[in-house]
């Protein structure tokens, strides 16, 4: 995809690196907000309200506050979990699923189709009333698999590995429908490695939209014990003045693996993130 | 050897036919019992549920159209209706002009370290939005904040960002076009990528200046685009709530009121839940009417 021609275009020297410099300028802005938090983070008490931008003292108090007086670790624990029962149930049930859709013809299909695909438009919350009185009444508030099964049914997550499955050739499959694979085995064994790319791009989907949410988890959880990190986390922030240094801590601790996690798989994120983020 | 082609020719015309039959729906049945209990069933019951008082325990009553009615006689709604509207006009318009000058940015021939700069700005997006909420915290904060320090530093005054009804939409406003514009830059920057180079090539033989490629060329190709954008960017905006959530509550006197705080506080502070799926369904009505249009407008524009 290289465009020779535009190495041709005359491409003035001093506005070129005027116009980075601003692009620079720009980005160090919008990164400004998450250096702040790290810097202050490792501040103590005094120093944020004292108002200095770096730290007198690097201090690592606030972690110890926030891992001594806080559920923090278990909330921590709580949101890997659902986010990863939720990725790995979600796709299998998107990748069965969008091969169904790919490769069976079946009565109902474009109906069933349709259906999810119209779901993609109805907002999130307009399911969490009825929810909420159906589970409190099932007592299943407060349980780990209510925040699980829904982020598995991801609509979006289906139609990527329709589009996905499509490009599969038929011929591959009846090749191994004529060797005597089972209809399981074929999805297990030969659909599902060429579906990979989907998996990647579909997972980070997945794994996102459980890691952030937040009205869900809020209105299903209903002990400490039970929060997710950005529930238990908006919690520190309590009603009188918070301890901003501690806040900052949390923040960072539970930012910091998904950045890194970002940074190692640019790509599977920003597809992941810019294919399925209407939900 | 004849039966054995007979056989071979019946498994292929009957045989995995009648296992395709069945097979297919056994696929589909992990995902669309899960999709019917906590998606279709739901949506579905949540408009039932509008016409009743349900409150949780004791059996839902119908009563027609009165949560309706109720709801928009209720002036906190119009509050928070006409401050949902207000940060979604500011936001849309924000936050796509500055995405489009992004995009335009990344895909011209001047830029260097691309690679870094489209990664840097995508940053924020993979910060949950609670944590984004609470980092912006640190930098509204009265007299703790970085934009106060600032602020002091410069000897203007002090604004108390997150107190003051006058600034408080506008503090929530910053942040989330932060944190989605590294988002809206990319889907932006893929639509400038898809434009062939040839085009803009003719144009630019033909004496276009840089700008005149971009203005008459560049942009109204990528119109479908845009206009997905500025969809999809509405219809969030109209489910503002985790972060007035979390910094405000909806408030200072309600300057923060979204139509989905105002939801949440009638369905689980209030627990009057018939009332709160009255409201999700309006909001449900606007975001479908917005869709529909993005249909009808796209269904015109993509060649």
């Amino acid at each position: 995809m290289s465009e020779p021609s535009r190495d041709d275009a005359p491409t003035p020297g001093l506005a070129a690196y005027l116009g980075t410099l601003l692009v620079l300028a720009l980005l160090a802005l919008v990164l400004t907000p998450v250096l702040w938090a790290v810097l202050s983070a490792f501040k103590s008490r005094a120093d944020i309200f004292a108002g200095d931008v770096w730290p007198r003292r690097w201090s690592l108090e606030n972690f110890d506050d926030l891992l001594a007086k806080t559920l923090y670790l278990r909330w921590m624990l709580n949101s890997l979990v659902v986010a990863l029962a939720s990725t790995a149930l979600g796709l299998l049930f998107c990748s069965l699923g969008g091969y169904a859709f790919a490769k069976f013809d079946f009565p109902g299909k474009t109906v069933m189709f349709w259906i999810v695909i119209a779901s993609v438009s109805i907002p999130a919350f307009t399911t969490v009333i009825p929810l909420f009185g159906w589970l409190a009444r099932l007592g299943l508030l407060d349980t780990y698999i209510v925040l699980i099964l829904p982020f598995a049914a991801n609509a979006f997550g289906i139609f990527l590995m329709r589009q996905y499955a499509v490009a599969i050739p038929t011929e591959l499959l009846d090749a191994g429908r004529i060797d005597g694979a089972g209809e399981f085995r074929l999805y297990w064994s030969v659909v599902l490695p060429l579906l990979r790319p989907a998996l990647g791009t579909v997972g980070v989907l997945i794994f996102i939209a459980s890691w952030n949410s937040y009205i869900w988890p809020l209105v299903m959880m209903r002990t400490d014990e039970m929060l997710t990190l950005p529930v238990g986390v908006a919690t520190l922030k309590g009603d009188q003045l918070p301890e901003y240094g501690m806040l900052m801590a949390a923040s960072v601790l539970s930012s910091v693996p998904i950045i890194i996690a970002f940074l190692i798989m640019q790509r599977q994120f920003i597809a992941g993130l810019t294919q399925g983020a209407v939900k | 050897m004849s039966t054995t082609t007979a056989m071979k020719t019946g498994r292929a015309a009957f045989g995995p036919r009648l296992r395709r039959g069945l097979v297919p729906y056994l696929f589909l049945a992990p995902f669309f019992l899960t999709f019917i209990a906590f998606w279709l069933g739901p949506i579905i019951a949540s408009l039932v549920y509008s016409f009743t008082d349900w409150r949780g325990f004791a059996s839902p009553r119908f009563i027609g159209l009165g949560n309706y009615t109720k709801l928009f006689a209720d002036p906190r709604f119009w509050v928070a209706l006409k401050n949902t509207l207000f940060y979604g006009l500011a936001y849309v318009t924000i936050l796509n002009v500055s995405a489009l000058a992004l995009a335009l940015c990344l895909d011209s021939a001047w830029l260097r370290f691309k690679n870094a700069v489209k990664v840097g700005f995508f940053l924020p997006v993979t910060i949950s939005l609670v944590v984004a909420a609470v980092i912006f915290e640190m930098i509204f904060a009265k007299g703790v904040g970085l934009l106060n320090i600032v602020q002091k530093g410069l000897g203007l005054g002090e604004i108390d960002w997150l107190g003051d009804p006058r600034f408080a939409i506008w503090a929530i406003i910053i942040l989330r076009v932060w944190r989605a514009l590294g988002y809206y830059a990319v889907i932006y920057f893929a639509g400038l990528q898809g434009i062939p180079n040839d085009v803009k090539e003719a144009a630019r033989l033909d004496g276009c200046s840089p700008w005149q490629v971009t203005r008459y060329v560049t942009l109204p190709l990528l119109k479908p685009v845009i206009l997905f954008g500025v969809i999809m960017s509405t219809i969030w905006a109209l489910e503002l709530f985790d972060e007035p959530w979390v910094l405000t509550k909806g408030g200072p006197a309600d300057s923060t009121l979204t139509i989905v705080i105002y939801l949440y506080q009638a369905g689980f502070q209030y627990v009057e839940l018939g009332y709160a799926a009255a409201v999700s369904y309006v909001l449900t009505l606007m975001i479908v009417a917005i869709a529909i249009v993005q249909k009808l407008l796209s269904g015109r524009e993509v060649a």
